[in-house]
Protein backbone atom coordinates (compact mmCIF):
# COMPACT_ATOMS: atom_id res chain seq x y z
CA UNK A 1 0.00 0.00 0.00
CA UNK A 2 2.39 2.31 1.26
CA UNK A 3 4.93 1.07 -1.70
CA UNK A 4 2.02 1.59 -4.79
CA UNK A 5 1.99 5.84 -3.43
CA UNK A 6 5.52 5.75 -3.31
CA UNK A 7 6.15 4.66 -6.86
CA UNK A 8 3.96 7.34 -8.64
CA UNK A 9 5.34 9.80 -6.16
CA UNK A 10 9.06 9.48 -7.47
CA UNK A 11 8.07 9.09 -11.03
CA UNK A 12 6.53 12.29 -10.94
CA UNK A 13 9.24 13.99 -9.30
CA UNK A 14 11.96 12.00 -11.81
CA UNK A 15 9.55 13.47 -14.55
CA UNK A 16 9.66 17.02 -13.11
CA UNK A 17 13.43 17.21 -12.80
CA UNK A 18 13.62 15.43 -16.59
CA UNK A 19 11.77 18.12 -18.08
CA UNK A 20 13.58 21.00 -16.57
CA UNK A 21 16.71 19.65 -17.56
CA UNK A 22 15.72 19.21 -20.91
CA UNK A 23 13.47 21.96 -22.33
CA UNK A 24 13.95 25.86 -21.75
CA UNK A 25 10.54 27.88 -21.54
CA UNK A 26 9.19 29.75 -24.91
CA UNK A 27 8.85 33.47 -24.12
CA UNK A 28 4.79 33.13 -24.54
CA UNK A 29 5.22 30.33 -21.66
CA UNK A 30 7.87 32.99 -19.81
CA UNK A 31 5.21 35.82 -19.87
CA UNK A 32 2.49 33.64 -18.69
CA UNK A 33 3.68 31.94 -15.94
CA UNK A 34 5.08 35.61 -14.57
CA UNK A 35 2.16 37.07 -15.53
CA UNK A 36 -0.08 34.18 -13.38
CA UNK A 37 2.26 33.75 -10.21
CA UNK A 38 2.89 37.43 -9.79
CA UNK A 39 -0.98 39.14 -10.61
CA UNK A 40 -1.17 40.49 -7.19
CA UNK A 41 2.55 41.49 -6.69
CA UNK A 42 1.82 43.21 -10.26
CA UNK A 43 -1.40 45.05 -9.25
CA UNK A 44 0.64 46.04 -6.01
CA UNK A 45 3.73 47.61 -7.31
CA UNK A 46 3.50 47.31 -11.18
CA UNK A 47 0.15 48.68 -11.83
CA UNK A 48 -0.28 49.89 -15.37
CA UNK A 49 3.54 49.45 -16.25
CA UNK A 50 2.98 48.34 -19.86
CA UNK A 51 5.04 45.52 -21.14
CA UNK A 52 8.22 46.23 -22.25
CA UNK A 53 11.27 47.92 -21.06
CA UNK A 54 9.64 50.00 -17.95
CA UNK A 55 7.99 46.43 -16.85
CA UNK A 56 11.20 44.79 -16.69
CA UNK A 57 12.51 47.91 -14.76
CA UNK A 58 9.66 47.73 -12.23
CA UNK A 59 10.22 44.14 -11.56
CA UNK A 60 13.99 44.93 -10.99
CA UNK A 61 13.79 48.03 -8.70
CA UNK A 62 10.39 46.13 -6.62
CA UNK A 63 12.05 42.37 -6.62
CA UNK A 64 12.94 42.12 -2.85
CA UNK A 65 9.22 43.42 -1.76
CA UNK A 66 7.54 41.03 -3.95
CA UNK A 67 5.49 37.59 -3.02
CA UNK A 68 8.09 34.67 -2.46
CA UNK A 69 6.34 32.43 -5.46
CA UNK A 70 6.22 35.53 -7.72
CA UNK A 71 10.18 35.67 -6.70
CA UNK A 72 10.96 31.89 -7.48
CA UNK A 73 9.32 31.93 -10.26
CA UNK A 74 10.51 35.65 -12.09
CA UNK A 75 14.09 33.82 -11.03
CA UNK A 76 13.34 30.53 -12.47
CA UNK A 77 11.84 31.56 -15.57
CA UNK A 78 14.49 34.53 -16.36
CA UNK A 79 17.38 31.71 -15.92
CA UNK A 80 15.21 29.61 -18.69
CA UNK A 81 14.85 32.19 -21.28
CA UNK A 82 18.21 33.34 -20.25
CA UNK A 83 19.39 29.89 -21.14
CA UNK A 84 17.14 29.74 -24.17
CA UNK A 85 18.78 33.10 -25.58
CA UNK A 86 22.57 32.04 -24.96
CA UNK A 87 22.02 28.47 -26.94
CA UNK A 88 20.14 30.29 -29.75
CA UNK A 89 22.71 33.19 -29.65
CA UNK A 90 25.80 30.25 -29.66
CA UNK A 91 24.63 27.56 -31.07
CA UNK A 92 26.59 28.45 -34.20
CA UNK A 93 30.27 28.49 -32.45
CA UNK A 94 29.39 25.08 -30.18
CA UNK A 95 27.45 23.39 -32.93
CA UNK A 96 29.63 24.40 -36.26
CA UNK A 97 31.65 21.02 -36.74
CA UNK A 98 28.71 19.08 -36.18
CA UNK A 99 26.23 20.94 -38.51
CA UNK A 100 29.08 20.53 -41.48
CA UNK A 101 29.66 17.26 -40.65
CA UNK A 102 26.30 16.10 -39.86
CA UNK A 103 23.86 18.25 -42.01
CA UNK A 104 26.44 19.63 -44.74
CA UNK A 105 24.72 23.13 -43.99
CA UNK A 106 25.94 26.23 -41.96
CA UNK A 107 23.67 28.35 -39.12
CA UNK A 108 20.53 29.64 -39.98
CA UNK A 109 20.05 27.62 -43.00
CA UNK A 110 16.67 26.61 -43.34
CA UNK A 111 17.29 23.10 -43.03
CA UNK A 112 19.09 22.90 -39.89
CA UNK A 113 16.72 22.42 -37.32
CA UNK A 114 14.94 19.65 -39.34
CA UNK A 115 18.15 18.03 -40.08
CA UNK A 116 19.55 18.15 -36.43
CA UNK A 117 15.90 17.20 -34.85
CA UNK A 118 16.35 14.07 -37.04
CA UNK A 119 19.36 12.97 -36.14
CA UNK A 120 19.87 10.86 -33.01
CA UNK A 121 21.77 12.67 -29.36
CA UNK A 122 24.43 10.74 -29.56
CA UNK A 123 25.57 11.69 -32.98
CA UNK A 124 26.30 15.48 -32.12
CA UNK A 125 28.72 16.51 -29.65
CA UNK A 126 27.33 16.44 -25.95
CA UNK A 127 27.62 19.51 -25.81
CA UNK A 128 26.34 20.56 -28.95
CA UNK A 129 23.23 18.45 -28.12
CA UNK A 130 22.47 20.30 -25.09
CA UNK A 131 22.29 23.43 -26.76
CA UNK A 132 20.45 22.55 -29.42
CA UNK A 133 17.70 21.46 -26.87
CA UNK A 134 18.23 24.77 -25.26
CA UNK A 135 17.37 26.48 -28.28
CA UNK A 136 13.43 25.25 -27.99
CA UNK A 137 13.79 25.03 -31.84
CA UNK A 138 13.71 21.30 -31.36
CA UNK A 139 10.62 21.04 -29.44
CA UNK A 140 8.90 24.16 -31.66
CA UNK A 141 9.98 22.48 -34.91
CA UNK A 142 8.19 23.56 -37.88
CA UNK A 143 6.24 20.83 -40.21
CA UNK A 144 5.64 20.89 -43.77
CA UNK B 1 -2.31 29.88 -55.61
CA UNK B 2 -0.65 32.51 -53.78
CA UNK B 3 -2.84 34.59 -52.21
CA UNK B 4 -5.48 31.89 -51.44
CA UNK B 5 -2.53 30.43 -49.30
CA UNK B 6 -1.33 33.14 -47.94
CA UNK B 7 -5.09 34.30 -46.92
CA UNK B 8 -5.87 30.85 -45.75
CA UNK B 9 -2.33 30.89 -43.51
CA UNK B 10 -2.81 34.83 -42.22
CA UNK B 11 -6.61 33.38 -41.45
CA UNK B 12 -6.34 30.67 -39.38
CA UNK B 13 -3.86 32.37 -37.53
CA UNK B 14 -6.21 35.23 -37.09
CA UNK B 15 -8.63 32.82 -36.06
CA UNK B 16 -6.70 31.11 -33.99
CA UNK B 17 -5.76 34.37 -31.87
CA UNK B 18 -9.02 35.53 -31.66
CA UNK B 19 -10.06 32.78 -30.01
CA UNK B 20 -8.23 33.75 -27.27
CA UNK B 21 -10.07 36.78 -26.65
CA UNK B 22 -13.45 34.86 -25.82
CA UNK B 23 -11.91 32.30 -24.15
CA UNK B 24 -9.17 32.26 -21.32
CA UNK B 25 -6.30 30.36 -20.90
CA UNK B 26 -7.16 27.05 -23.14
CA UNK B 27 -7.85 29.19 -26.33
CA UNK B 28 -4.72 31.12 -25.38
CA UNK B 29 -2.15 27.98 -25.26
CA UNK B 30 -3.57 27.31 -28.76
CA UNK B 31 -1.46 30.18 -30.01
CA UNK B 32 1.68 28.58 -31.38
CA UNK B 33 4.65 30.07 -32.27
CA UNK B 34 5.58 27.11 -34.87
CA UNK B 35 2.25 27.93 -36.91
CA UNK B 36 3.38 32.01 -36.86
CA UNK B 37 6.56 30.71 -37.79
CA UNK B 38 5.38 28.57 -40.91
CA UNK B 39 3.48 31.48 -41.81
CA UNK B 40 5.94 33.77 -41.62
CA UNK B 41 8.42 31.58 -43.42
CA UNK B 42 6.96 31.36 -46.77
CA UNK B 43 9.59 33.94 -47.76
CA UNK B 44 10.32 31.95 -50.47
CA UNK B 45 7.62 32.72 -51.80
CA UNK B 46 7.72 36.07 -51.42
CA UNK B 47 10.12 39.59 -51.58
CA UNK B 48 11.89 42.39 -50.73
CA UNK B 49 9.11 45.45 -49.94
CA UNK B 50 10.78 48.79 -51.23
CA UNK B 51 8.36 50.74 -49.95
CA UNK B 52 9.76 52.22 -46.44
CA UNK B 53 8.28 52.49 -43.31
CA UNK B 54 7.95 56.38 -43.75
CA UNK B 55 6.26 55.97 -47.14
CA UNK B 56 3.46 53.99 -45.82
CA UNK B 57 3.17 56.42 -43.04
CA UNK B 58 2.81 59.64 -45.54
CA UNK B 59 0.71 57.42 -47.89
CA UNK B 60 -1.81 57.22 -44.59
CA UNK B 61 -1.57 60.99 -44.30
CA UNK B 62 -2.26 61.82 -47.79
CA UNK B 63 -5.23 59.44 -47.95
CA UNK B 64 -7.14 61.05 -45.48
CA UNK B 65 -6.08 64.37 -46.69
CA UNK B 66 -6.81 63.50 -50.53
CA UNK B 67 -10.59 62.00 -49.39
CA UNK B 68 -11.88 63.38 -46.55
CA UNK B 69 -14.58 62.43 -44.42
CA UNK B 70 -16.05 60.71 -40.91
CA UNK B 71 -14.64 57.21 -42.65
CA UNK B 72 -12.51 56.84 -45.26
CA UNK B 73 -14.49 56.77 -48.76
CA UNK B 74 -11.31 55.45 -50.30
CA UNK B 75 -9.47 52.25 -48.81
CA UNK B 76 -5.83 52.37 -48.58
CA UNK B 77 -4.59 49.80 -50.82
CA UNK B 78 -0.65 48.64 -51.12
CA UNK B 79 -0.67 45.94 -53.65
CA UNK B 80 3.08 45.20 -53.28
CA UNK B 81 2.67 44.93 -49.50
CA UNK B 82 -0.26 42.59 -49.66
CA UNK B 83 1.78 40.12 -51.76
CA UNK B 84 3.85 39.78 -48.80
CA UNK B 85 4.14 37.08 -46.33
CA UNK B 86 2.32 37.77 -43.45
CA UNK B 87 -0.45 37.29 -40.60
CA UNK B 88 -2.79 38.88 -38.72
CA UNK B 89 -2.82 38.70 -34.85
CA UNK B 90 -4.86 40.61 -32.07
CA UNK B 91 -3.77 42.34 -29.86
CA UNK B 92 -6.00 43.46 -27.05
CA UNK B 93 -5.44 47.10 -25.77
CA UNK B 94 -6.64 48.92 -23.07
CA UNK B 95 -9.38 51.57 -24.34
CA UNK B 96 -8.06 54.57 -26.27
CA UNK B 97 -4.69 53.74 -25.10
CA UNK B 98 -1.39 51.86 -26.34
CA UNK B 99 -1.30 49.72 -23.05
CA UNK B 100 -1.51 45.86 -23.72
CA UNK B 101 -3.48 43.99 -22.21
CA UNK B 102 -2.22 41.51 -20.14
CA UNK B 103 -4.75 38.50 -21.35
CA UNK B 104 -2.52 39.17 -24.90
CA UNK B 105 1.06 39.31 -23.51
CA UNK B 106 1.18 35.45 -24.38
CA UNK B 107 0.70 36.45 -28.14
CA UNK B 108 3.16 39.00 -28.21
CA UNK B 109 5.61 36.27 -26.36
CA UNK B 110 4.50 33.90 -29.14
CA UNK B 111 5.59 36.31 -31.59
CA UNK B 112 8.97 36.78 -30.45
CA UNK B 113 9.04 32.91 -29.93
CA UNK B 114 8.73 32.88 -34.08
CA UNK B 115 11.01 35.59 -35.05
CA UNK B 116 13.83 33.81 -32.87
CA UNK B 117 13.37 30.91 -34.90
CA UNK B 118 15.97 30.38 -37.28
CA UNK B 119 13.66 29.96 -40.52
CA UNK B 120 12.74 33.89 -39.81
CA UNK B 121 16.20 35.06 -38.56
CA UNK B 122 17.71 38.01 -40.61
CA UNK B 123 14.23 38.85 -42.08
CA UNK B 124 12.48 42.73 -41.60
CA UNK B 125 9.13 42.65 -40.37
CA UNK B 126 6.91 45.36 -40.27
CA UNK B 127 4.35 45.81 -37.21
CA UNK B 128 1.41 47.32 -38.88
CA UNK B 129 -1.54 48.72 -36.33
CA UNK B 130 -5.26 48.86 -37.56
CA UNK B 131 -8.26 50.57 -35.31
CA UNK B 132 -11.62 50.50 -35.88
CA UNK B 133 -13.48 53.64 -36.88
CA UNK B 134 -14.40 54.87 -33.37
CA UNK B 135 -13.15 58.18 -33.23
CA UNK B 136 -11.06 60.82 -35.56
CA UNK B 137 -9.32 59.51 -38.49
CA UNK B 138 -5.99 61.31 -37.62
CA UNK B 139 -6.32 60.55 -34.47
CA UNK B 140 -6.40 56.94 -35.45
CA UNK B 141 -3.67 57.04 -37.17
CA UNK B 142 -1.97 58.60 -34.25
CA UNK B 143 -3.13 55.54 -31.88
CA UNK B 144 -2.84 52.72 -34.26
CA UNK B 145 1.52 53.57 -34.30
CA UNK B 146 1.80 54.19 -31.15
CA UNK B 147 -0.02 50.87 -30.25
CA UNK B 148 2.32 49.06 -32.81
CA UNK B 149 5.70 51.14 -31.04
CA UNK B 150 4.15 49.59 -27.67
CA UNK B 151 4.49 45.84 -29.31
CA UNK B 152 7.60 46.56 -31.11
CA UNK B 153 8.78 47.80 -27.67
CA UNK B 154 8.04 44.41 -26.38
CA UNK B 155 9.28 42.48 -28.75
CA UNK B 156 12.66 43.96 -28.30
CA UNK B 157 12.46 44.35 -24.25
CA UNK B 158 12.09 41.91 -22.80
CA UNK B 159 11.65 39.32 -25.58
CA UNK B 160 15.15 40.50 -27.25
CA UNK B 161 14.57 40.47 -30.57
CA UNK B 162 16.68 42.35 -32.51
CA UNK B 163 15.40 46.49 -32.68
CA UNK B 164 17.28 46.66 -36.20
CA UNK B 165 14.80 44.07 -38.16
CA UNK B 166 11.37 45.91 -36.44
CA UNK B 167 9.58 49.03 -38.03
CA UNK B 168 5.94 49.90 -36.62
CA UNK B 169 3.71 51.32 -38.54
CA UNK B 170 -0.11 52.76 -37.98
CA UNK B 171 -2.72 52.91 -40.32
CA UNK B 172 -5.66 53.84 -38.44
CA UNK B 173 -8.94 53.05 -40.11
CA UNK B 174 -7.26 53.34 -43.38
CA UNK B 175 -7.68 50.45 -44.47
CA UNK B 176 -10.88 48.71 -42.75
CA UNK B 177 -11.01 45.02 -43.12
CA UNK B 178 -15.10 44.83 -42.99
CA UNK B 179 -15.94 48.66 -44.00
CA UNK B 180 -19.56 47.64 -43.50
CA UNK B 181 -19.17 47.00 -40.10
CA UNK B 182 -16.21 50.04 -39.71
CA UNK B 183 -16.83 49.21 -36.07
CA UNK B 184 -16.36 45.42 -35.60
CA UNK B 185 -13.47 44.32 -33.34
CA UNK B 186 -12.46 42.54 -36.91
CA UNK B 187 -11.02 45.46 -37.91
CA UNK B 188 -8.65 45.92 -34.67
CA UNK B 189 -5.79 43.81 -35.46
CA UNK B 190 -1.75 43.73 -35.70
CA UNK B 191 -0.46 42.68 -39.21
CA UNK B 192 2.84 41.26 -38.98
CA UNK B 193 4.59 41.55 -42.59
CA UNK B 194 7.81 39.70 -43.56
CA UNK B 195 9.46 42.73 -45.63
CA UNK B 196 12.62 40.13 -46.62
CA UNK B 197 15.96 39.48 -45.78
CA UNK B 198 17.98 42.31 -44.01
CA UNK B 199 20.65 40.35 -42.21
CA UNK B 200 22.90 37.18 -43.49
CA UNK B 201 25.04 35.06 -40.93
CA UNK B 202 27.56 33.60 -41.46
CA UNK B 203 29.03 29.92 -40.19
CA UNK B 204 28.86 30.63 -36.91
CA UNK B 205 26.32 32.91 -36.96
CA UNK B 206 27.45 35.75 -36.73
CA UNK B 207 25.64 38.18 -38.64
CA UNK B 208 26.22 41.44 -41.38
CA UNK B 209 24.18 42.66 -44.13
CA UNK B 210 23.04 40.36 -47.14
CA UNK B 211 24.77 41.82 -49.45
Amino acid sequence: MKQTAFVPALLFLLAGIGAAAAQTMSYAEAISQVTTMCRNDIARFCKGVPLGPRLRACFDANQARMSPQCQQTTRTVFASITRRATAQRDIGDICSADILRLCGTSFADASLVECMSGLAPQAMSPRCYQTFLDTGWATERTRP
Amino acid sequence: MKPTMKLAHALAAAALIAATAATATLAQQGINASQMTNSLAAVSRSGKLSLTGAQLRQAVLDNIRNYPGAVPSHPLSFPELEGLTQIVVEVDFDFNSDVIKPSSYRTVGAIADALHHPLLLGYGFLVIGHTDAVGGRAYNVGLSQRRAEAIRAALIDPFGVNPAVLEAVGMGEEQLRDPKHPTAAINRRVQLVNVGKKFCFGRSGEQFVCP
